[in-house]
């Protein structure tokens, strides 16, 4: 699909036009906080695309943390109406991957989840390329490319002060058809590479799987999961954790159905109703997240569910860096021989 | 000798001799100016420790998780040794089987900025310890480079749109709690199902609940050492409830948490000279 040329005034134009029609999520400045948040604008310039990664993911926009199913009262329930048309702008790649993840696992194994279906379908995703990571990035270990247009329907490459705009759908490309083609050469990509450069080598994930396929029982548990605290902290900025739990909201025969995000580091996420909790150490815990992230959803759908976009690293109040977990594991856990 | 290569020989020496079975401490963590919890058994681990201004961790609450292997040796700064002193109170700990490493604390720093709860540290030293690596810190030293935070100074209705507003960014991932180490209930109220007592959601009035009735059940017991603050991922300055509450208990019952060895925790002893004026 042909490539085009946005200017900051043609982009601030379409964000304006785009605004009229539903809604436009983009990263803004959290009032006098150092972070930036997904937020609805209006224009262009409300937003700031000054950091890497937004404080919280985007999944919220398409799986809010607290969202009401339906509403009930005398017997009657009734539905929420359908979610409005949204566009995310200045999503990162490793961002879009993973609601790219979160569609598989919401829409691709046999049942369809209507909510974060009804949502998908109503959104835009316009992904920011990155020039430069942060030090936590570690998108190119796992698979992840600072300029992927994995999830995207349009990628917009920062050329200072122009952006390079690649459309990856048919969707894409409309939101661009007026704008003029460009006379830059592999500007981008040349970018892209250099970002990608300073990053990580990738990590042999393969290898990995097989490692913790067999290495369930293994006493490195016993040490990695010590630092660990417990809090849901990684699993809620995590762009692709999914899990979440339903409850019924109800006073004199009315109230709500509502989910919200639950964490497998929790103590009551694998509570059964008996009592009984199949998960009741916190080493148990530690080690379902890791194994989540690196086999579990690797035998469910087929990929890892770590994007590198490096938010457990910088919020973990423990310093735990999932980078270093993945190493010692690697060093420590004996490689099971391949599957045929 | 540095405190810190004085803190790896004891610490060292401490395994080898087996005085004890694992010494926790902090260690550089991989990303700069943060450090990890540090639970090092083997003597020649104990050249990972160490301990400056990124050590913000209280490690207190860690030695609950630890303290089944036998006698454990603890890296501890004043609020440490604090928060060491109410689980001792609460029989969480057993003193015979700690031995304790103190260290004279200069201040935590988040973003090379000092600590909000360093700044109003009034007990940088130890108020308990085996033994003193290195020189102890100089006391009041941080209050009086610093202004103490203002509390307490608002009408009730501003008060509580502050909050509101604080707690309105919560993402209920009780990062708070679980760093806190006088938090530890096996069922924590927020986690009760047979019945639930606290909503989940991220509503204003759930998260407000959390908070309110965490602020009260640490009322009397919380050291001040602001380890909630520095954990929330979403900057919310949980020490607003805190130091409110210690500030009430401090009024009224004359108790500071922690920097005695021998009072009972505040609101576990009935005086009938407390003030009642709330019976009517």
């Amino acid at each position: 699909m042909t490539q085009r040329v946005i200017t900051a005034d043609g982009l601030a134009k379409l964000v304006t036009e785009w605004a009229k029609k539903g809604a436009v999520y983009a990263p803004v400045k959290a009032g006098s906080k150092d972070w930036t948040e997904f937020r609805r604008v209006t224009s262009l310039k409300e937003t700031d695309f000054s950091r890497v990664n937004t404080k919280q993911s985007a999944k919220g926009l398409l799986f809010p943390q607290r969202e009401v199913m339906l509403r009930f009262k005398d017997g009657k329930s009734e539905e929420p109406a359908a979610p409005e048309e949204q566009v995310i702008l200045g999503i990162r790649p490793c961002d879009a991957a993973a609601i790219a993840f979160q569609a598989k696992f919401f829409t691709g194994q046999g049942q369809t989840d209507p909510y974060f279906k009804a949502r998908l379908d109503r959104t835009t995703f316009i992904g920011f390329a990155c020039n430069t990571p942060a030090e936590t990035c570690f998108c190119t270990a796992v698979g992840g490319s600072p300029s992927g247009t994995r999830g995207l329907d349009l990628l917009l490459t920062d050329i200072g002060g122009k952006y390079l705009a690649e459309p990856v759908t048919d969707k894409g490309a409309a939101l661009i058809a007026d704008m003029p083609d460009p006379a830059i050469g592999d500007l981008e990509r040349k970018l892209a590479e250099k970002c990608a450069e300073q990053m990580p080598q990738a990590i042999d994930t393969a290898a990995l799987k097989r490692r913790l396929d067999s290495g369930f029982e293994h006493p490195v548990w016993d040490e990695l999961n010590l630092a660990c605290v417990n809090c849901g902290a990684c699993t809620f900025l995590c762009p692709t954790c999914h899990c979440f739990d339903v409850t019924d909201e109800e006073r004199k025969g009315r109230g709500a159905r509502i989910r919200v995000w639950d964490s497998c580091q929790f103590c009551i996420y694998s509570q059964h109703a008996s009592g009984h909790n199949p998960r009741q150490t916190a080493r148990s815990r530690y080690r379902n997240r890791v194994m989540d992230k690196f086999k579990y959803t690797v035998d469910m759908v087929g990929e890892l569910s770590c994007v590198g976009c490096g938010r457990c690293i910088i919020e973990c109040p423990a310093g735990i860096d999932v980078r270093e977990t993945v190493e010692v594991l690697t060093r420590q856990l004996p490689e099971a021989a391949e599957k045929k | 000798m540095s405190r810190e290569e004085a803190l790896r020989k004891r610490a060292r020496e401490l395994l080898e001799s087996k005085q004890v079975v694992m010494v926790v401490g902090h260690r550089a963590a991989s990303t700069k100016g943060k450090a990890q919890p540090a639970f090092i058994a083997k003597p020649e681990d104990a050249e990972s420790l160490i301990f400056d201004e990124t050590c913000g961790q209280n490690l207190a609450g860690h030695l609950l998780k630890v303290k089944h292997l036998g006698k454990i040796a603890v890296v501890t700064k004043g609020c440490d040794s604090r928060s060491i002193l109410v689980l001792l109170k609460e029989k969480q700990l057993d003193r015979a089987q700690l031995h304790i490493l103190g260290v004279g604390c200069e201040g935590v720093k988040e973003d090379g900025k000092l600590s909000d709860s360093c700044i109003t540290c009034e007990y940088p030293n130890p108020i308990v310890c085996d033994e003193m690596l290195g020189e102890p810190a100089p006391g009041d030293r941080l209050q009086t480079l610093n202004p103490k935070p203002q509390t307490g100074e608002l009408t009730s209705d501003e008060r509580w749109r502050e909050l509101s507003e604080d707690v309105s960014r919560c993402i209920r991932c009780y990062a708070c709690r679980q760093v806190c180490p006088n938090c530890y209930c096996p069922v924590c109220f927020v986690d009760a199902s047979q019945p639930a007592l606290v909503g989940k959601t991220t509503e204003l009035s759930d998260n407000m609940v959390f908070h309110i009735m965490r602020a009260l059940h640490m009322a009397g017991r919380c050291v001040e050492c602001g380890s909630c603050a520095r954990a929330c991922p979403m900057g919310i300055d949980l020490m607003k409830f805190n130091r409110k509450a210690a500030q009430i208990v401090k009024e009224r019952f004359n108790v500071v948490a922690g920097v005695k060895e021998d009072d009972a925790p505040a609101l576990t002893v009935f005086d009938p000279n407390d003030k009642q004026e709330f019976i009517r």
